[in-house]
Formats: C-alpha cells, structure tokens, sequence
C-alpha cells in the first residue's frame, strides 16, 4: 500500500516536472526576443552581426541611446504621439462605453442587426477607406493636422464596442432594475452604477487604445503633413537612412518603444487581464 | 478703346515679365555644413517659401538639411526659402502618401525621391508638371545631361524629373579569392562565359553537399533589381517607339535562361540559407564581405558599405560581363530625381525648379559623390569632383562606364512600377520552378502588361 | 410619417417605459452611428462605386462595370494572395488555436505554482508595436545569427533560410503568429476557470487521462472561447499587412504575398484603386461568410445566442 502511494505521488511529480518543463520551454521561446532586443540594443554593430550568434555584448555601449535621442527629435516625436494617444484614450473610454451601454443595456428596435453590423465593420481594411477618407479630410482642412488621428477616436471602434457590450451584458439586470423603477434617467445609471463596476473593461480598452495609436504607422505617415508633428511609430524609417538600415540603432528604439507600453501594463494589469477575462469569453 | 488699353496692357505685362524672367546670376559663398562652399544665385525675381518633401532620412537627411541651410542662406537676400519635411520610402511615393496628396492637393511644390521608377509611373499618369519651360526661366540647361539619364527625364518629349546625380553598376570581385581559386585577379571576366567559368571556379562545395562559397549569385544586391541586369544584357523592355512591352527579344530570353541555369546549378534553398542580409547591402553579415560570394553585382554606393563594415576586405571592380548582344562597359543609371507635382503654382514651381538648379552644382554635391561615389549627370562635371582630382581608381571607372552612349533607365513606361514588380516576381518563380520554360513565362507576362497599356 | 414611427416602434409600445428605453438606446448608440456613417459607411460606399471603376487616384473614376472583378481572377499573383491567405487560415489559425489551447490547459493545472508569472510572459508580446516586432523577428529568423536556427544548430539541425525561403517563409509567420497569442491564452484561462472541477474529479474516477479530459471536458465546453478568438485571427489574418510588409515585401517568389498586402500594392504602387476596392469587396464577402459559417458550426445545437 506504502509502495503504491508514493510510486502515484512520483508519477504526479514527474507529471508535473514534465509539465514546468514545457510551460518553462514555451515561456523562455516567447521572452528570448526581448533579451535579443535588451543586449542587442547595447551591442556595436559588429557584435550585433556576430556568427556564431553572441548572447552579451563583448562590449557595453550607450552609444545606440545617445544616437537614437540626439539622431531624431525624439521627444517631440514622443510628444506628439502623447497628444494622440492620451486623446485617443478619452475618447475610446467615453464613446465606446457609452455605445456598448447602448447595446447591452438597452432595447431597441433593430438592435442585434445593428450589432452585427458593428462587427462586420471589424473587417474592413483601411486601406480601402484611406484615400476617400484622405480626400474628405482635405476639404474640412484637416490633413496636416492631428485631427484626422483624433476625431474618429470619439465615435467609436468596432471592437471596443464588442468588449464593452459583452463585459455589461454580464452585469446581472437586477442591479439597475431598481433604480429605474425609482425613475433614475438612464445617464446616471450608466454613470453612477455600472461604470464604477466596469473598471476591469475600461482598463482593457484604456491599455489597447493606447496600443493602437502607439503603434498606428499608416495613420500618421499619411495625414501629419509636416514632420514636426511625425510619432515615435514613424521614428524608424527617419532613423534608418536610404540605403543603411542602421540595426543598432532601431534596436534600441525598439526599447524605448516597448518600455512605455510595458509600465502602463504592469500598471494596469490587474484590472486588464480581469477585462479580457471577463468580455471575451461569452460570445 | 478699352482695346487699345487692353493692348498696351498686355505689351507692358510681356515687357516686365520678359525683364523680370531674365535671370541674373551670381557667385556668393555660404556655409554647407561646416565647409565654405561657392554656389551660383540665380535671381528670377520673384520670392518667396515653397514646400519640399525630401525622401532622404536618417544620415542622409544630415546632408539634406545642410543643403537646405545653404539653399536659405544663398538666397535669404532675395527673399527665397525652402520649408523642407523629411518623408520616409522615397518621399511617401510607394505608400500612399504622395498619392493622397495629389488626391487631396496637399502635395508639396517640389520633392525628391530614390524611386525613378515610380516617379516616371507618376509623370506619366499626370501628377507632375511639365518643367521645360520652368528650366528655361531659370537658365537651368539639361542638354548636356546624360542621354542615359533622359529616358528618365522626359514622357511623351516632354521633361518631368530632373536627376540629382546618377549610379552605375559594376562587378565587384575578391581578388584574394580569386588568386586562392587560380584566377588572374588583373583579368577579371569581360563576358558572360568567362564570368560563368570564375562562378564555377570560385565555387567551394563541401563533401555534405552543402556550399560554403558560391562564385556568384546572379540574383543577389542590384541582380534583384528588376531590370538592371536584363537591360545590360542587351534586352529592351519597353520598346518606346512601339509604345509596348516587350519581354520576349532574345537577349531578354537568354537572361532569364542564364539566371535558371545558376538556379539549376546550385539548389536556390541553400543558397537561401546564407545569404539574406539584414541591411541589404550594409551590415558587416553581407555575403560578399563574409567571403560567401566572391563576386557580386552592385552599384558604386557599395564601396561605402565596405568602408564601413568591412575596410579590411580587399576587393576590386570591373563593368558588369555581357553575352553577346549585350551592352558593353555600360550600366542602367540609378537616379535620385526631382519634380514638381501638378497643381503647382507657376511662382512656387519657379521657385521650387531653383532649389534644383542648386543642388545640381558640384560643390552641393561633392559630399555627395565623395562618400558614395555617386557620380554627376554631365561629364565635364566629374572634374571638379575631388575623387577625379585624386585620381581615384573606382571612379575613373565609373566614369570611363558613364560615357557610354548604351546606358540607359530600361522600362520606364505608364506601368513601370507594377511591370517591375510582376517581372521580380515572375523570375523569383523561375528560380524555384526550374522545370518552368523561361520563353513561355516571359509571353504570358507581356501579354498581360500589354494589355493594361 | 408619424404612424410609420408608430408602427416602427410598435412593439415596444406595450409601455411608455420602453418607448423611452428604445429612444435612450438610440441616443446612447448615436456616436457609434454618426462615425459609421461618416467613417465607415462613406469611405466604403466610396470603395464600391471605385470597385466599378478605372480609378487611378489621379484623375475621375470611369465606370467599367464588374471589369475589376472579372481581371482579378485571371491574375495570377491575386490567386497566389488568395491561396497563401487561405494557408494561414486552414494552418495558422488552426495550429495557433491549438497552441493556446494547450498552453492554457497546461497552464490551468491547479497543482502548479508560478503561473501568473508565466501568464504575463505569455502576454507580453502582444504589446510589442508591430514595427517592433517585425525588426525583432527579422533577426529571430536570420538564417546564420538568428535565435531560432542558433537553437536548431545546438541540436544539430541547419535551420532553412526561413523569411527568405519559399516553402519556409509562412511556417516563420505562424511561429510569429504563436508569439502573439498571449490574449488568447488569457481568454481561454478565463474560460477554463467556469468550468466546474466537479466534471475532472468525475472523470479522474472513470480512469480518464489528462488528454482525454482535455478532448472530452475542456475543448467542448470553451466552444464559444476559442469561435471568438478564431474569429479574431482570421480578421486579423485577413488583414495581415504590415508584418510581411516590413519582412519580406510579399517575398520569396510571392510565397507571403498575403490578400491585404497586394490590395494595398495595387492601390498605393500601381494607381490601380478601382482594383483594390473590388479585392477590398471580395475579401469584405469573403470574410462574412466564413464568420457566419463559423458562428453556425460552433453554435450548433447552442440555445444561447448574443
């Protein structure tokens, strides 16, 4: 009986062992880029195409930093991307909040097609809609300004509608059933009892509108007219010149670009995962 | 009555425009950098700010702007500046940019940019304005400009781009590696037999089957531009005159024949396995700095890649080896050219075309052909080029594939941009379907291009 | 016009409470309805008169009629976009679902400790910039100093030259496709943690291994988990654009010459916008089929519906 036992308790330890071994392999697949991009940042460009492949810089240099701040205006780069994103960020939070509220929330005739509709536009490539959208972005005098990567922001995107509609379908009706029965109008619902409790989605649609303008390059490439208003996500092709790529240095500008969006999710990571967890699963 | 006013109007305007279009030029020192250089001033009388999209980033947008602020400063007196934006991928030419400019008529007045290819598509659909007669007000005179460089220049006869400086492709060879393989590094390969012989000779294969060297990859650097090397092997592809494609001459055919025969020779996946750079041409991995391939097909800008990564690598030049019917001691041009959109005003675009005659002055551009050994548009320039003045080898030879009448920019037609593409396409297909017949591909391809002229 | 609204509204006239409710809805919605129809419904509707057209940008559209759509099947390079897109999709999708299912099963085991850790590695890709993350898998494929083919040297194996490869290029985007699988790991936690352990102890009892609970329990009931996120990679497979954009330009030999990549090649390289909105149209029905299609396959015999 004694033998039996602890023969189950080695076969579930080595189970288990098996089991941190593959999520260990997987995990280590899935970080090695970053270490790549971290000390391949701080490597000559000589080290940087070493063969064999070198995993630390034979020799540390700052210079790849140095290069990428003094190169390019890196902070009004960095400032103009903050305009449009922090804009951005409002925008998204209090639009797509208060449609997904819309949807989830509310009856109305027509609703769920309308929906549908929603996410059929989740399809669409913007390539398609560039240049009518460039053409009516002239004639209201916004190209050249930060306007056109702004404005939209306000009314809406497809898939933040998605999150919020299916996070608040969630919230059981009993919670604000009987505040409409005392006669509370439906913005201060919306306002003082669902959005306090709604911090988790919130946070996801915060973080990845944050993303989507941080990384947006077709958008500012096509509609900042003068380079003093260019984003970080432009950065890398007024880094590298025409015919040298310049791989140290977008090395290094990768780190500076990945570094911001990682606090904000350390940061928010509790409420985001949350967010995701919660929207995502019930279709 | 209100005729004869109308009349003597008319005579007083063509008096003052005719002596306010007599340009007047001078000499005048500025700064460039942190060089003192003599530039000429050309006074149109007019002045004034234009836009320009420059498609130089990076280092290259350094020198940019020390253009620019000499621009500025030769012409602060006479009230003309130029308000420059650095637009990346060859001034926004290839994506979408510079189309929804023109689109939404927000295109600067003048730009620059790396693709001639794409800007003749441009001129040809319109979006440029004729400068014929821009160049004459301002006394810019293109006749002695590189026949070459004018297939670039004009559609239709009429003049759109005008090229900043221009390239030549050359072989560039190990003689070290040469020597080692038994080869005379002095006598390096004049066609395309002999070429395919040093190939062979400088190939390494080791016992495994693998390769440790190739002799030459005929698709590698500029041998993957699309028609650099068909065009000094002595095919045509756009036949103007006929206004239509054509990829179906028999030099057109041997090329393709030639570059499946390298893919027969050698199994392309392996050769795959070594040779994708990173930098295209500037990281200190490219095959011919690593000694992976010994010779490679590339432009003069390459020597700077080897100065930079790899100074210690010996290496020589020769003009590209042709078969028979092919273009001798020649090169396709690779410009960077100037235009200026349509919808141009004629003050701006006046303006704007004085900012290209000053950057066509070799004092503007001696950084230029110095670091690059990017070479002028006009022969009798290459003398005040200090690399002439040294007596630098490469560039003599430059020089020397310059001069030849042959050289030209191939396909330049109303669909440049995508025949280039459909033919990279078409012959990376036959590199990896070697049972495909060349002759039949190459039909099928014109056929469809033709029918979208 | 008034009895029209009348009888628009008529089933909710049942009460006054609801009439309101339908015309707050509509307020509420109202953002989402001015930007589509300035935004979306617009541009697209632009896109569809285009689809018609010869339209060089430059220039007014001429009218063709279904011209467009008839040249795009004769051209070869569009069905070779078609058959890699439609690769991703029956391969990449697939195996990229697979992989995150997996993973978050493994990951789900109660018995392990340190996940959470794990769980955060696991995400953090998906936050890379897409340029970013492009350079970053440029180099992890390099064929002699790249991460993946060091690795596969070490166990003896000489690595293809991957993005320069024909046969090896989509299998690179798959792998990358798997990096970026974080927020699905994270959904399919979620919907591990509904479902009861009572169901696993049962079938430990009747002797089922971790395999088989994973086909028999675990699959099953996350059916509306993974139709959700295998709805969202084949959108975003379908608008694969900027990653081979950076990498491999639709190359080697037009192996990664995805749908997005060449609309956007012929509309932005080759003036052919009447073109682009034709594919742009295709793909738009394309894409709607397939979803549709899914959402009946995954919700059969499903009583819940959004």
């Amino acid at each position: 009986m004694k033998g039996k036992i602890s023969g189950y308790q080695i076969r579930t330890a080595l189970k288990l062992g098996l089991l941190y071994l593959v999520l260990f392999a997987f995990a280590m697949a899935f970080i090695l880029p970053f270490f790549f991009l971290l000390t391949g940042s701080f490597k000559t460009s000589s080290d940087l195409f070493h063969v064999p492949f070198r995993w630390l810089p034979s020799k540390f240099t700052f210079d790849n930093y140095k290069q990428v701040f003094t190169k390019i205006p890196f902070f009004r780069y960095l400032k103009n991307t903050l305009i449009i994103v922090v804009f951005n960020m409002i925008g998204a939070l209090i639009s797509n909040s208060l449609i997904g509220y819309g949807f989830a929330r509310l009856r109305w005739p027509g609703r769920d097609k309308v929906f549908m509709i929603v996410i059929a536009t989740m399809i669409l490539p913007y390539q398609v809609t560039l240049i009518p959208l460039y053409i009516m972005y002239t004639k209201v005098k916004w190209v050249g300004t930060f306007l056109p990567l702004i404005v939209p922001g306000f009314f809406g995107n497809a898939f933040f509608i998605f999150l919020m509609r299916q996070f608040l379908v969630g919230i059981p009706r009993e919670i604000t059933e009987s505040a409409r029965i005392d006669g509370a109008n439906e913005f201060r619902i919306f306002w003082q009892l669902i959005m306090p409790i709604s911090k988790p989605v919130l946070a996801t649609v915060a973080i990845m509108s944050f993303m989507n303008s941080w990384k947006d390059f077709l958008g500012p490439l096509v509609f900042l007219g003068s380079d003093k208003l260019y984003t970080l996500s432009l950065a890398a092709s007024m880094l590298r010149s025409n015919l040298n790529p310049n791989w140290e240095l977008l090395l290094a500008l990768g780190v500076v670009m990945v570094l911001p969006v990682l606090i904000l999710f350390f940061v928010l990571q509790k409420y985001f995962i949350q967010g995701i967890t919660m929207s995502g699963i019930k279709g | 009555m209100k005729k004869r006013i109308l009349t003597a109007a008319a005579v007083g305007c063509a008096l003052f425009l005719t002596t306010g279009l007599t340009a007047m030029a001078e000499t005048k020192t500025v700064h460039m950098g942190d060089r003192e250089i003599e530039v000429e001033v050309t006074d149109i009388g007019k002045s004034g700010t234009f836009t320009y999209w420059s498609a130089f980033t990076g280092d290259s947008a350094t020198w940019e702007q020390e253009r620019v602020d000499a621009f500025n400063e030769a012409y602060a007196d006479l009230g003309i500046s130029v308000d420059v934006q650095y637009v990346p991928d060859g001034a926004g030419i290839n994506n979408g940019k510079l189309l929804s400019a023109i689109a939404g008529g927000t295109a600067p007045d003048l730009l620059i940019t790396d693709n001639p290819t794409s800007a003749y598509q441009y001129a040809a659909e319109g979006c440029f304005a004729p400068l014929d007669g821009i160049l004459e007000d301002i006394e810019l005179d293109v006749s002695d400009f590189y026949d070459g460089c004018k297939d670039v220049m004009y559609y239709d006869g009429t003049c759109y781009l005008v090229p900043q400086d221009t390239n030549v492709i050359m072989l560039y060879y190990r003689p070290d590696l040469a020597a080692e393989a038994g080869l005379d590094p002095d006598n390096p390969p004049t066609n395309v037999e002999e070429l395919d012989a040093w190939a062979d000779a400088l190939t390494v294969q080791e016992d495994d089957g693998s390769y440790s060297r190739f002799g030459l990859i005929p698709w590698l650097d500029s041998g993957d531009d699309a028609f650099v090397l068909p065009f000094i092997f002595g095919a045509d592809p756009y036949l103007a005159d006929e206004g239509r494609i054509d990829l179906t001459s028999d030099q057109m055919v041997n090329y393709m024949t030639w570059i499946q025969s390298y893919a027969k020779k050698y199994d392309p996946e392996k050769i795959n396995a070594f040779t994708s750079g990173l930098g295209g041409m500037f990281s200190p991995d490219h095959a011919f700095m690593t000694g992976k391939v010994a010779m490679t097909f590339t432009g003069n800008w390459f020597t700077e890649a080897l100065r930079q990564y790899a100074p210690d690598v010996e290496y020589r030049v020769c003009p590209v080896p042709v078969p028979e019917g092919g273009r001798v001691k020649s090169s396709s041009f690779g410009c960077n050219v100037f235009a200026i959109p349509e919808g141009t005003s004629e003050e701006q675009a006046e303006l704007a075309a004085l900012y290209i005659k000053f950057c066509e002055q070799g004092s503007v551009n001696e950084d230029n052909f110095a670091q690059w050994r990017s070479i002028p548009v006009i022969d009798a320039a290459f003398d005040d080029v200090s690399l002439t003045k040294n007596g630098d080898e490469i560039y003599a030879l430059e020089r020397e594939i310059a001069a030849s009448p042959e050289n030209g920019i191939p396909a330049l037609c109303a669909v440049s941009a995508e025949l280039s593409t459909q033919f990279q396409n078409l012959r990376q297909t036959l590199i990896y379907n070697t049972d495909l017949d060349p002759a039949a591909e190459l039909k099928t391809l014109e056929d469809q291009m033709n029918a979208m002229l | 016009m008034e009895k029209k609204k009348k009888g628009f509204l008529s089933e909710y006239t049942g009460s006054r409470m609801r009439r309101n409710e339908a015309r707050t809805g509509l307020l509420f919605v109202l953002p989402w309805i001015i930007g589509f129809l300035v935004f979306t419904l617009y541009p697209i509707g632009s896109s569809l008169y285009y689809s018609l057209c010869n339209y060089k940008v430059v220039g007014a559209p001429k009218f063709i009629g279904l011209d467009n759509y008839r040249n795009l099947f004769k051209d070869r390079i569009f069905i070779q976009a078609c058959k890699n897109t439609a690769y991703m999709i029956l391969i990449g999708v697939p195996v990229t679902t697979l992989t995150a299912i997996a993973m978050s099963i493994m990951l789900n085991n109660k018995k392990l400790r340190g996940t959470s850790w794990m769980r955060v590695i696991f995400f953090i890709p998906t936050l890379v910039p897409t340029v970013v993350g492009c350079l970053l898998w440029i180099w992890v494929m390099q064929p002699e100093s790249g991460l993946v083919n060091t690795f596969l040297g070490y166990i003896g194996i000489k690595g293809p030259g991957w993005l320069s490869s024909p046969t090896w290029a989509k299998p690179a985007f798959i792998l990358m496709m798997i990096w970026t699988c974080g927020n699905a790991i994270i959904i399919y936690l979620a919907g591990l943690q509904d479902i009861s352990p009572a169901l696993y102890d049962a079938a430990e009892v009747d002797g089922a291994n971790f395999l088989q609970q994973s086909i028999h329990i675990s699959v099953p009931l996350l059916r509306p988990t993974i139709l959700y996120n295998m709805v969202t990679l084949i959108i975003g497979v379908f608008q694969w654009f900027t990653e081979p954009y950076i990498m491999t330009e639709g190359g080697p030999s037009n192996a990664t010459m995805f749908y997005s990549l060449y609309l956007y090649q012929n509309a932005f390289s080759f003036f052919k916008m009447g073109y682009a909105s034709a594919q742009a149209w295709i793909m738009l029905l394309v894409a709607m089929i397939i979803i549709i299609v899914m959402f009946k396959v995954f919700r059969f015999g499903e009583t819940e519906m959004g």
